[in-house]
């Protein structure tokens, strides 16, 4: 058993969810597909500003999401629309749109930036959610690293089943990295597909925070300190909290 | 349970400390003022590998919810078929697109 240290008080932890936060963290500074060490802990601190940012307040507050005219500025290494992307998915994700998710792509963001802005967002706000849930302050971001994105764009990627290009595990080249195989490929799994390594990344993480795909729904014993029936209502709560109804 | 639990209209108590599990769940993400008590009663009610776990499940459900969002993935057909009772009873089909 390891332990996570809170303000000098160490809680025991499993030592594969301890090594997940810190390979999080630790791949969050090193360049990624589209985007370099320095882009990804910008879109990180992002993330951080959407949650007291004043425009992403007043459209959470608004009926519609898509009726003001306030527009988020560009900051050094990223674009309107990628800060644009990074706030709103932050903030007020439940309220995405298709036509949005084209209109934000379509210009200089591309389809695949978006992809590892949401799983750069998505990492973020578990490792933040995490420390905040245990009650210790947001870990210091981490310095970039140096070094070229890959680039790769996976040749089986099409649009046929969410509003942006995903894979299969039919579809998977033998070139692309592979998530499907420690993961599973149910939707979730090919959400973030169209950037293979993301997939990857995030779930890596996310099945140490919650559950590996086959523990789910193995009802015979127990994976963690709580039972199948605490984790999921945690998690209900969690997603009607969010709006999200996946 | 109820299901309208999740919602936090009904109580939970069918689950082991459901309804702190909830006040706790919401306290966090919803940056309630009552979220350092809450904490307490955790750890002293479930003990702190308990309490870890929570915390990891608390910030699993807040992150993953980008990704299904984020990208307009879909619920699976035989998923969807599965939870159509549940769903209904939450409401849940009437903000679906």
């Amino acid at each position: 058993m390891s332990h996570l240290d809170v303000n000098g008080t160490k809680y025991p932890a499993r030592a594969t969810l301890v090594d997940a936060i810190e390979t999080a963290w630790q791949r969050l500074a090193r360049p990624g597909t589209w985007w370099n060490g320095e882009q990804r802990i910008a879109i990180a601190a992002q993330v951080r500003a959407a949650g007291v940012c004043a425009i992403c307040a007043k459209r959470k507050a608004a009926l519609s999401p898509y009726g003001g005219r306030e527009i988020h500025a560009a900051v050094e290494s990223l674009s309107v629309e990628a800060v644009e992307a990074i706030h709103r998915v932050s903030t007020d994700a439940s309220r995405c749109t298709e036509k949005w998710v084209r209109q934000i792509t379509e210009g200089d963001l591309t389809e695949e930036q978006y992809v590892e802005i949401v799983s750069i967002v998505a990492t973020v706000t578990g490792l933040d959610s995490l420390d905040r849930a245990l009650g210790r302050s947001n870990r210091t971001l981490p310095l970039p690293q140096a070094g070229e994105p890959t680039r790769h764009r996976p040749a089986g990627a099409v649009r046929d089943l969410a509003w942006v290009a995903t894979l299969s595990a039919d579809t998977i080249q033998p070139e692309d990295p592979d998530p499907f195989t420690p993961h599973g490929s149910i939707h979730i799994h090919r959400a973030m597909s169209l950037v293979p390594q993301e997939v990857i990344n995030f779930f890596d993480l996310d099945v140490e925070l919650y559950l590996k795909d086959r523990e789910i729904r193995d009802f015979e014993q127990e994976f963690r300190e709580i039972s199948h029936a605490q984790i999921e209502l945690i998690a209900g709560r969690a997603s009607a909290i969010n709006g999200c109804y996946y | 349970m109820d299901t309208l639990a999740v919602k936090g209209q009904v109580d939970a108590a069918a689950v082991p400390h459901g309804n702190l599990l909830l006040a706790f769940t919401q306290s966090v993400l919803l940056d309630e003022p009552q979220v350092n008590s809450l904490r307490s009663e955790v750890i002293e009610t479930l003990g702190d590998s308990a309490f870890v776990d929570i915390c990891a499940t608390i910030a699993s459900f807040n992150a993953v919810v980008k990704v299904a969002d984020g990208t307009g993935i879909p619920l699976e057909p035989e998923k969807a078929a599965r939870t159509q009772e549940v769903r209904a009873r939450l409401g849940l089909d009437d903000r679906a697109e």
